[in-house]
């Protein structure tokens, strides 16, 4: 007596392939209209990097070039200059007068991020570096830098004598009680 | 030398002069015993108490009198109760030092802890982040954690000027005292000191201007911490990022050697100096530089270098035009011309020397000078009764006479005025000045003579005998010379003068006596040996080639003038063909110093526009003109040279570029004593031998008779050290110094 | 007018004590301030002058010495001990009680120009603390109260 099993074993994988066809026929594409549509990425993905700012306003960037240091590609050129009070761009005495980064060269590895004292680049996992020729894969400081909070002034500001004198803030006070 | 002293650190036995302190003997082993307030070059103090050992004599017993010892003949070591500071320890006879027991660790970190109680920890944007022997020592020695609120640490309004070179952020400094020493005793300005006590301790300046000295920028390299920085160099870049090469100052006859520190720059598309700083070379300029050498780089990339080579057109205008025109015109008109070719004393050897081949071998008609043409009426002398070929400043001291004529060393040879300095005050030896001006080593004279303007020679002269028997008991003597206020006989009067004491009172052609030439620039000495002795041209000439001559007043007329020059100077401008050379930072060669020290430079930068070296000039010139010269580079051309200059037989780019160890250690891998006097790397030169010190030379007596004073001579001003010039115009942070010292001297 | 020109007879006195010049430059301080009511940035010149030491070097003199002002105080300078002994005995509670009865902070001259408050590290009187020194003269084992009775005099009697 044959069975249905017998039958279907006889027709060889056919029917087997048919029933995935099937299956798959009625399931989402697994595939993105990429760049029209983009994937959740996870928020840990390092994508291409933001220079963040305080929220009032003041680029967090201290120019102290440490990201240039970190990077395994030698991506990235930083060049600094003095910030004072008529026109301040960061906290501190010091900040980032050219700031680039050479996306071709980038490999993604956030030691940038890992070497900032003041987190202020930050490999997020929205937008993709993309163009057409190489020095438009060069991104200057004005593509990186974030823009200013809603309501508030970009840099440079005129700032109060005084107020921003730190480049770094201090850390949180470490427990030492044993 | 043969005073040593036996001891021993962490069981290696060690033998090193008497009276060396603990930390040096500890170097000759390799073992570096961190300090802070330590320097090799300063007095100690024993501030920091970073260099704490444990330190034992030999046990003597009483009674007897005699080192006791355990059964196997070993002295007993009584060690003393508690940790010694090794940078104010001499050793002694047997003495045991241990650098490496837990309480000498122990103390290095509490050490170290406490000095960061106050310190805000900015690295990420101090400027000696990187290099910076608080960090280093504290990765190396000092606690990952700090007990201290960073609240409750010191704050204070950062970046206090001191003076328009120096910054002082106040927070970093760690009141080691460094550059207060280095300013009391070594440049003698005592610009600095601290202020208030305790935790409010700070370094102050109160002189009018504030910081009032020449040799500011070296406090910045021997400052341990970021305390104080140049405001040339002030958030410039990240020494990491820089990379160094060896070069030596164009600015005065000393010829220090310096490290030009150079990274890429996106304004300037290129490579930019971005600091110079000084090159370890005890023989030349020991680990300081001037001011003046250390801020006068910007000008190898100012705005207004020439890029193109420029040919007078129809219209009479100077317009750019290409290498191969410019070259072929110049060829053209010095074809069969009467040429006269004029060099400036800052130009390299290498260019020289063709520059003088040029018109030796290749032109008919030609004559060629150097300018200023002043030093080149004594130029001869003072090489051939020059100071010995082993002549080492630091062996000056008792016994010695240094003799300064007719110059201000401080305002022409900064360096030089720190070395002698040193002679006279911390070792002794004796100081006769003779000038028509009071100057700052007047503090230290023994003897001061002072004569009428411009008669500098006529005292020479007539004060020959008597100071030649003065100065025979002497062991050695040094004359340092000027040419201030007198004409080129004048100079020349006084030289010979200088010489015939020299030889009348037996020193001439001996190491540690001779003449010093107080020259204007760093080749004087080297552009005159290269050239060939030509009668100098009068009246008009077809053609006139002047090559780096600045603003020179003694340029001859001409019906065409060719000019190799960095920038369009008022005689540049006038020129009817001007050839843009390269900078000294951007080429390879080698210059002479007053002391006939011979060094090499290195390329730092690439050039700038189409601007070529000058030999390459004289060269595509002289080819056309039809000679077979065929030198691919500067050392070929030395190589040449030094076959045919009979001062510089034996030398070629190898010999000069052979560095030696140099004592103290400053460098190291890890920048051990702070700042970056650098590790010569390039070579320390070679001095060539005076001809007085050759057999065969006939050093007579030759009688002198001073010319008469000559009145345009007096016009000259005084040799100041920021005096006005096409390069320290450029300066981004001297130029105000320059318009000071202008304004002074039109005051005067 | 200079401190030359002023003084010149006591300049030469005490100058005349000292084998070198540059040793005679604390009391000479002590003469500038006497006339000035402080070490002003002139007198510190002149007196850099008059021993012929760099200012730098006589500003560090006046800077490490805290009987030696470099602003202008008041009338009657107030210095109360708040070292360890005297904080032992109460200084520091003494010290805001002096705060509030002048109304200044330690370190601050009153606006009328009367009085400076500072604190002072020890002036050598344990013993008797809280001590205070107004114009160099010792008040002894001080009160609250008997500080008031001291500034009201002290204002009264001028």
């Amino acid at each position: 007596m044959s069975s249905v099993r017998d039958i279907l074993s006889r027709l060889g994988g056919i029917p087997v392939g048919f029933a995935t066809v099937f299956k798959t026929f009625f399931r989402k594409p697994v595939t993105v209209q990429y760049p029209e549509k983009q994937k959740p990425m996870s928020a840990r993905f390092r994508g291409r990097h933001h220079l963040k700012r305080y929220d009032d306003g003041l680029e967090k960037c201290i120019g102290c070039a440490l990201c240039a240091a970190a990077c395994p590609s030698d991506a990235i050129y930083v060049e600094a200059a003095e910030n004072n009070n008529d026109k301040r761009f960061s906290p501190g005495e010091r900040y980032a007068k050219t700031y680039e980064i050479n996306m071709l060269r980038c490999i993604f590895c956030g030691y940038c991020e890992d070497a900032c004292p003041t987190n202020a680049i930050i490999l997020e996992p929205i937008e993709f570096p993309t163009g057409y020729t190489r020095e438009g894969m060069i991104y200057t400081k004005d593509k990186l830098l974030e823009p200013a909070p809603a309501g508030v002034q970009g840099t440079p500001q005129a700032t109060p004598a005084g107020k921003f004198e730190r480049a770094i803030l201090p850390f949180p006070p470490i427990d030492v009680s044993v | 030398m043969a005073d040593l002293i036996n001891l021993t650190i962490d069981g290696i036995p060690v033998a090193v002069p008497r009276g060396m302190v603990i930390v040096d003997a500890a170097k000759k082993i390799d073992n570096d015993i961190p300090v802070f307030c330590y320097h090799p070059k300063l007095k100690p103090v024993g501030m920091c108490r970073m260099c704490l050992v444990d330190v034992g004599t030999p046990k003597i017993d009483p009674a007897t009198k005699q080192v006791v010892r355990t059964e196997d003949g070993k002295p007993v070591i009584a060690w003393m109760p508690k940790l010694q500071t090794a940078c104010t320890t001499p050793v002694s006879e047997g003495m045991a030092v241990r650098t490496n027991t837990k309480q000498v660790l122990d103390a290095r970190n509490n050490v170290l802890e406490f000095l960061l109680t106050s310190h805000p920890l900015d690295c990420p944007i101090c400027d000696k982040g990187g290099e910076c022997p608080l960090q280093n020592l504290t990765l190396a020695h000092g606690p990952g954690l700090s007990r201290f609120e960073y609240e409750a640490k010191q704050h204070n309004a950062k970046h206090v000027p001191l003076g328009d070179l120096i910054f002082l952020d106040r927070e970093r400094c760690i009141q080691c005292s460094r550059c207060i020493r280095f300013q009391d005793d070594v440049a003698d300005d005592h610009v600095l000191q601290f202020h208030d006590r305790g935790r409010h301790m700070e370094i102050v300046t109160f002189s009018d201007p504030p910081f009032d000295s020449y040799f500011g920028g070296n406090t910045t390299d021997i400052c341990p911490v970021g305390a104080l920085t140049t405001a040339d160099f002030r958030f410039k870049a990240r020494p990491w990022e820089l990379d160094s090469t060896p070069s030596v100052c164009t600015h005065c006859p000393v010829g220090c050697n310096i490290s030009l520190n150079t990274r890429l720059e996106t304004r300037t598309g290129g490579h930019e100096i971005k600091r110079v700083m000084p090159r370890q070379n005890e023989q030349v300029n020991e680990i300081w530089t001037c001011d003046k050498g250390r801020f006068v780089h910007h000008f190898t990339r100012a705005e207004d270098r020439l890029t193109h080579p420029l040919v007078r057109d129809a219209r009479g205008k100077l317009v750019e035009s290409t290498w191969e025109a410019a070259l072929q015109l110049v060829a053209d008109k010095a074809r069969g011309a009467r040429v006269s070719g004029v060099i400036g004393d800052r130009i390299a050897n290498e260019d020289a020397h063709l520059f003088g081949s040029l018109f030796s071998d290749v032109l008919k008609d030609g004559a060629v000078a150097m300018s200023p043409a002043i030093p080149a009426a004594y130029a001869d002398i003072a090489r051939a009764y020059g100071v010995g070929k082993d002549t080492d400043f630091k062996q000056l001291g008792k016994g010695d006479t240094i003799l300064v004529v007719n110059g201000d060393l401080e305002e022409s040879a900064p360096v030089w005025f720190l070395r002698l300095r040193q002679a006279v005050v911390d070792r002794g030896a004796k100081l006769v000045i003779a000038h028509d001006r009071s100057s700052k080593m007047h503090r230290y004279a023994s003897r001061i003579v002072t004569y009428e303007l411009g008669m500098a020679a006529h005292w020479a002269s007539e004060q020959t005998t008597e100071l030649s028997a003065e100065l025979k008991s002497a062991r050695n003597v040094l004359i340092v010379f000027g040419d201030e206020k007198l004409s080129a006989e004048g100079a020349r009067s006084l030289a010979r003068s200088l010489a015939n004491i020299l030889i009348e009172s037996g020193h001439a052609g001996k190491a540690n006596s001779g003449l010093l030439p107080l020259y204007p620039h760093a080749n004087t000495q080297g552009v005159f040996d290269m050239l060939p002795a030509t009668t100098v041209t009068t009246g008009k000439v077809d053609v006139a080639w002047l090559v780096g001559v600045g603003n020179a007043a003694d340029v001859p007329q001409a019906d065409f003038t060719v000019v190799q020059e960095l920038f369009l100077t008022d005689i540049a401008n006038n020129a009817d063909v001007v050839l843009p050379a390269l900078s000294f930072a951007e080429r390879d060669g080698s210059f002479t110093s007053g002391d006939r020290r011979v060094q090499r430079f290195y390329r730092a930068l690439p050039g700038l526009g189409q601007g070529k070296p000058d030999w390459w000039i004289i060269q595509e010139v002289a080819k056309r003109l039809g000679a077979t010269w065929q030198y691919h580079g500067t050392s070929e051309v030395f190589a040449q040279m030094a076959q045919h200059n009979p001062y510089y037989a034996g030398l070629s780019y190898e010999t000069l570029s052979q560095a030696e160890p140099q004592w103290p250690p400053v460098g190291r891998a890890d920048l051990y004593y702070g700042g970056t006097a650098y590790d010569n790397s390039g070579g320390i030169g070679s001095r060539y031998a005076a001809p007085a010190e050759q057999s065969g030379f006939n050093s007579s007596l030759e009688p002198v008779v001073a010319p008469p004073v000559d009145m345009e001579a007096l016009q000259h001003l005084p040799h100041t050290l920021y005096q006005d010039g096409e390069l320290i115009r450029r300066s981004k942070v001297l130029s105000g110094h320059v318009r000071a010292q202008r304004k002074e001297a039109e005051t005067a | 007018m200079t401190l030359k020109d002023k003084r010149s007879a006591d300049i030469e006195i005490i100058l005349s004590k000292y084998p070198t010049k540059r040793s005679a430059v604390m009391p000479l301080l002590y003469l500038a301030q006497e006339e000035y009511g402080y070490c002003s940035d002139e007198a510190i010149r002149e007196v850099a002058d008059l021993t012929a030491l760099d200012p730098t070097e006589v500003k560090s003199v006046v800077g490490f010495y805290t009987m030696f002002f470099e602003e202008k105080t008041g009338q009657y300078v107030i210095e109360v001990c708040d070292d360890l002994p005297c904080a032992l005995k109460g200084a520091d509670a003494f010290v805001h009680h002096c705060e509030r009865k002048l109304g200044v902070r330690a370190g601050q001259t009153t606006p009328d120009g009367k009085f400076t408050l500072r604190t002072v590290m020890c002036i050598a009187a344990c013993d008797r603390a809280p001590v205070a020194q107004v114009n160099r003269e010792y008040r002894y084992s001080l009160t609250p109260d008997g500080f008031d009775k001291m500034v009201d005099e002290l204002k009264g009697t001028v």
